[in-house]
């Protein structure tokens, strides 16, 4: 909001410099954003902005009210006082019919008005502050709007049907068309202001266009009242419509101020329309008190929640700068000896328009606001570490974030909403949580897998940055409710995307692209991280997995991470050229089965050795069967069996493989003879051929 | 005798650096370590050494022909050139660079802040994205007409849960959970349906930070807050105090620090309002707290000179490597 500081010194004395009183107004909580300086007529303009709880600051009386209590200076009232008929207009009335959204509503008539120029300061002073003047009678209602903050609203009287004003909720698929001409259908929770047969305003909001002010006026109708904060809000955010009346009342007006401000137009229309009449005002309802009148303050309370001594003294005089009608309470009479620390107790009158004090606490600010923040020393609290440790998962989150970047990996931050492109939604969006406002077009899923957004980083590094390499990852939630009657369940997953070139190419390696296996070895390298040594392997199947190519990996029967190849379709759809490989990996379920301190195993001292066993089986043949196999077949005198190496074509029939092991022989107890070795070396080969139908060909 | 290894050792240290052949390299191994090489007459005279110190001297010969034996190999190998420099070694060669990934930068802005507030004593602990109105709104106090509850302002799931608009839940739910003092903070993503622009975005990051006793008072407030920007923004870092307004504080604050020659919010906090300690089942008569608020992303963009909020949700790696 815009303040004119000529129209400040209307009511208040500003000493120079301006820019001492907006720092000033600032560092009360008035935050003064920007001044700027204005030639004709010279002016300071003040663009400040109010917290929620302080729509008394939402006019230049309010601003001058601030600025009094901060300087300690004496406030002068806004020119009220017209001379008012003393009959109500005969055969006018006002009937509330919805007093919880209009308590209080009062109107005046005027009639004959012979002037409508508008007096240059309004329309300069409007100007200052972005309203554009209209017409005399309009241009007061603004202008009183602006300096004691309540909003009016100026009918022509002749086109009020018959001199009655109902205060009404819309009746069904009523009909109303603004002051800004669009028509709208009210809805059943709004409040008009109407006639006997339509209504001619959204009370609150905006008046109607068939009962505006024009030229030809001569006869007005001027209501000033008090709206239902909530309702007022409701209408104007059901119909898209805000107005500088609007603003204030839903943010409430002082009750106090329904009549100030009236009394005040009135007076500047009385000076500057000459009109032949003004009739006594007519009321409708009652003005809304504050629900917490007084409020009983100790000085014990400030130190205790301010952390500093202020003296009673001090304490009252600023309450009593703020406006507050302070008294000693009686505990504390005058003929009691002075105690050596003086407490003050008072009993504190709250004004109408601060129905935000109601409490101590609430005073404490105020004393705070204006002794300034800047004046409260800064403390340390005694230093006491009430735990030292952290959380499992989140220690366990920050080992595979260090670990995956150090493993060449980018971390990425993606939006936890996503739309149901790439996502089946049977399969995957059945129990996923869907957004009722989404803000874009789409995003309206709380995803239930990070594997599309994923994909769009790799697609946007490959179209954009030109990436003929990408590895990322990303820790954060996946979300579901499959239980509809219950809170929906979030998981802490850590995603990995691999694409295109496995490493760069340099003048040493050459490139290669990435493979599932090297996302399945990043996969088992995070489960190690976490202290795990032994995992078992189980197919997998996802909507947006290549059938058969995707796996989970189990620790004790809980399933912890699932990997796989992102199916043809979603790589077609995204338009990525090569192979993507996707896994998630639980990073709760990790939690659970990881070990935090690992114990030391003593390796073998005896000699190893080793003997390779190369073998060619059909394609069917699992490598992890062969080798679960040979172990097995050990006599316990197998420390490790590697596959290292696995090759297809030249002399191995089509759909074969050879696959060759590395088996190292190892007793814990003792020396192995290499003959012992060798024997079940053998032994292992004859049962393999026989078994599996492998065959020796190198 | 151990004069006499040393004596050997120095000898065979300056003939080694003649060494510019294979086959000097194999008078020199004839010299030494042949059957009858100066060290091979020495392993022999090992039974004359008295029993005591037979294992000591026994263990220095064996030293010594190790490393004449492995010098010998070295000259071997490197025989061809003769000593002269390795003509193929390019010392501008680029090295092979390791991997090298990174770390989300509003992660290691999380880490960094939490570190801080981790060194004063506070726990980092987590709460739930999907909120319900209880936790987001009514326990903070916030009045059931309040604007911030809109469809405008908070996004709201089928079931009736909401995406939490500030970390401040977690807050009331760990109150709810354990009893004083507390010493909280709490990072995570947070939503509100803003149109995503350069500073603006519907999803982005906040720490959110209690501290409940019987006695902290706004003046420690301060002085935490102020700790907490010097260490975050440097030592001579001027910040100020502002007064403002927040639901769930009172009195509540504003912090800025100065930035060029003007001042910039930088974060949010007050102490805690009794309603709030009301809605957890806290005596608000005894208990005292504080609590603050900061945005992620803002701290990161000062910080690193970023000027579009956007870089931080596009993941290109041109921007992540940046801050590997």
């Amino acid at each position: 909001m815009k303040i004119s500081t000529n129209w400040l010194k209307d009511f208040v004395e500003l000493a120079p410099p301006l820019s001492r009183i907006a720092d000033r107004l600032t560092m009360a909580g008035l935050e003064v954003k920007q001044c700027e300086t204005l030639k004709t007529p010279s002016d300071t303009l003040f663009e400040i902005e109010i917290t929620s709880n302080r729509p008394d600051w939402l006019s230049h009386w309010g601003v001058a009210r601030e600025i009094a209590a901060v300087e300690n200076l004496s406030l002068k009232n806004p020119g009220v006082d017209p001379e008012t008929g003393r009959m109500p207009p005969p055969g006018w009335e006002i009937r509330i019919k919805d007093a919880a959204g209009c308590p209080y509503y009062t109107g005046v008539l005027i009639e004959g008005i012979t002037e409508t120029k508008t007096p240059e300061f309004i329309v300069s002073r409007l100007l200052a502050c972005g309203i554009r003047s209209v017409h005399l009678i309009v241009d007061i209602t603004n202008y009183v709007l602006l300096e004691v903050g309540q909003p009016l609203h100026a009918f022509d009287a002749d086109l009020i049907r018959n001199k009655e004003i109902v205060v009404r909720r819309p009746k069904g698929g009523e009909k109303f068309t603004g002051i800004n001409g669009a028509e709208m259908t009210l809805k059943s929770e709004d409040l008009v202001i109407a006639d006997r047969e339509r209504a001619i305003a959204l009370a609150g909001v905006m008046g109607g266009k068939d009962s505006e002010i024009t030229d030809k006026t001569r006869n007005v109708f001027l209501e000033s009242a008090f709206f239902d904060p909530g309702r007022v809000r409701k209408t104007s955010r059901t119909h898209l419509l805000s107005s500088d009346a609007s603003y204030r009342f839903e943010r409430r007006v002082d009750p106090e101020a329904v009549d100030i401000g009236r009394s005040r137009a009135l007076a500047l229309i009385q000076k500057y329309g000459k009109p032949r009449h003004i009739s006594a005002v007519i009321k409708a309802g009652e003005k809304p008190q504050l629900e917490v009148k007084t409020v009983q303050l100790k000085s014990s309370d400030v130190k205790q929640i301010l952390g500093v001594d202020i003296k009673p003294s001090q304490i009252a005089l600023i309450l009593g700068r703020l406006g507050l009608e302070v008294k000693q309470c009686s505990g504390n009479t005058p003929d009691m000896a002075p105690s050596k620390t003086e407490q003050g107790i008072w009993r504190v009158g709250i004004p109408s328009f601060r129905p935000d004090l109601t409490r101590p606490v609430d005073l404490v600010e105020e004393i705070a606001r204006i002794y300034g923040y800047e004046n409260i020393p800064e403390t340390l609290p005694p230093r006491e570490p009430l735990t030292v440790g952290e959380s499992p998962r989140l220690g366990l989150e920050n080992k595979v974030r260090n670990f995956l970047s150090n493993a060449g990996l980018s971390e990425t931050v993606t939006f936890s909403l996503v739309s149901e492109d790439g996502l089946d939604p049977e399969k995957d969006l059945k129990h996923a949580v869907q957004i009722i406002n989404p803000l874009q077009h789409g995003l309206h899923w709380m995803r239930p897998t990070l594997v599309t957004s994923l994909l769009n980083v790799i697609q946007k590094n490959v179209n954009a940055a030109n990436a003929d390499s990408v590895a990322i990852f990303e820790i954060a939630n996946t979300y579901s409710a499959p239980d509809a009657h219950k809170h929906p369940v979030e998981e802490r997953i850590c995603a990995i995307a691999m694409y295109g070139k496995k490493a760069e190419q340099t003048w040493l390696d050459a490139a290669r692209s990435v493979t599932f296996y090297d996302l399945k070895g990043a996969v088992e390298a995070v489960l190690r991280a976490a202290g795990c040594s032994e995992w078992c392997v189980a197919k997998a199947e996802k909507s947006y997995f290549s059938p058969g190519v995707a796996e989970e990996l189990r620790l004790w029967q809980t399933p912890v991470a699932l990997m796989g190849e992102v199916s043809a379709v979603l790589r077609e759809q995204w338009g990525l050229k090569e192979p993507v490989f996707y896994a998630e990996i639980s990073l709760e379920k990790l939690t659970e089965q990881a070990r935090r301190v690992r114990t030391f195993k003593e390796w073998p001292k005896y000699p190893a050795i080793e003997r390779d066993l190369s073998l060619v089986v059909k394609e069917s043949v699992k490598s992890g069967d062969l080798t679960g196999e040979i172990r097995g077949l050990g006599q316990g005198l197998i420390r490790e069996v590697m596959l290292f190496d696995l090759f297809r074509g030249k002399r191995v029939p089509e759909g074969y493989k050879n696959l060759a092991f590395r088996i190292v022989y190892q007793s814990a107890e003792r020396t192995l003879v290499s003959g012992e070795a060798q024997e079940i070396h053998d032994q292992i080969a004859r049962t393999l051929v026989q078994k599996y139908q492998a065959s020796f060909q190198t | 005798m151990k004069d006499k290894i040393r004596q050997l050792e120095e000898e065979a240290r300056a003939d080694l650096v003649r060494i510019d052949s294979a086959d000097a390299a194999d008078v020199f191994r004839v010299a030494y370590l042949g059957k009858k090489g100066k060290l091979t007459e020495l392993f022999k005279r090992l039974g004359a050494v008295p029993a005591d110190e037979k294992k000591a001297v026994g263990a220095e010969l064996n030293r010594v022909k190790q490393w004449l034996e492995s010098a010998v190999e070295g000259f071997r190998q490197k025989a061809p050139n003769k000593g002269v420099p390795d003509a193929a070694f390019d010392e501008t060669l680029p090295g092979i660079r390791p991997p090298q990934g990174s770390i989300h930068l509003l992660q290691q802005t999380i880490r960094e802040i939490s570190g801080i507030f981790n060194r004063m004593g506070f726990e980092t602990v987590e709460g739930p994205e999907i909120e319900t109105e209880f936790h987001n709104f009514t326990a903070l106090n916030i009045p059931l007409n309040h604007p911030s509850r809109d469809a405008f302002d908070t996004f709201y799931t089928t079931h009736g849960q909401l995406l939490r608009s500030q970390t401040s839940p977690v807050q009331i739910r760990v109150m709810k959970e354990r009893r004083p003092p507390l010493k909280i903070i709490a990072p995570g993503r947070v939503y509100r349906p803003d149109t995503v622009d350069a500073s603006h975005s519907f999803m982005f990051h906040q720490i959110e930070g209690l501290m409940v006793d019987d006695r902290v008072t706004f003046s420690d407030l301060k002085g935490i807050l102020h700790l907490f920007l010097r260490e975050l923004f440097g030592s001579s870092t001027r910040i100020r105090f502002r007064p403002h307004f927040f639901p769930f504080t009172e009195p509540s604050v504003e912090v800025d620090i100065q930035w060029g020659k003007g001042w910039l919010e930088i974060l949010g906090a007050g102490n805690v309002d009794p309603h709030v300690f009301e809605e957890v089942g806290y005596d608000a008569s005894v208990v005292r707290g504080l609590a603050f608020g900061l945005g992620v992303e803002r701290i990161a963009m000062l910080r690193h000179g970023i000027n579009d909020i956007r870089h931080f949700y596009e993941n290109d790696l041109r921007f992540l490597r940046q801050f590997a």
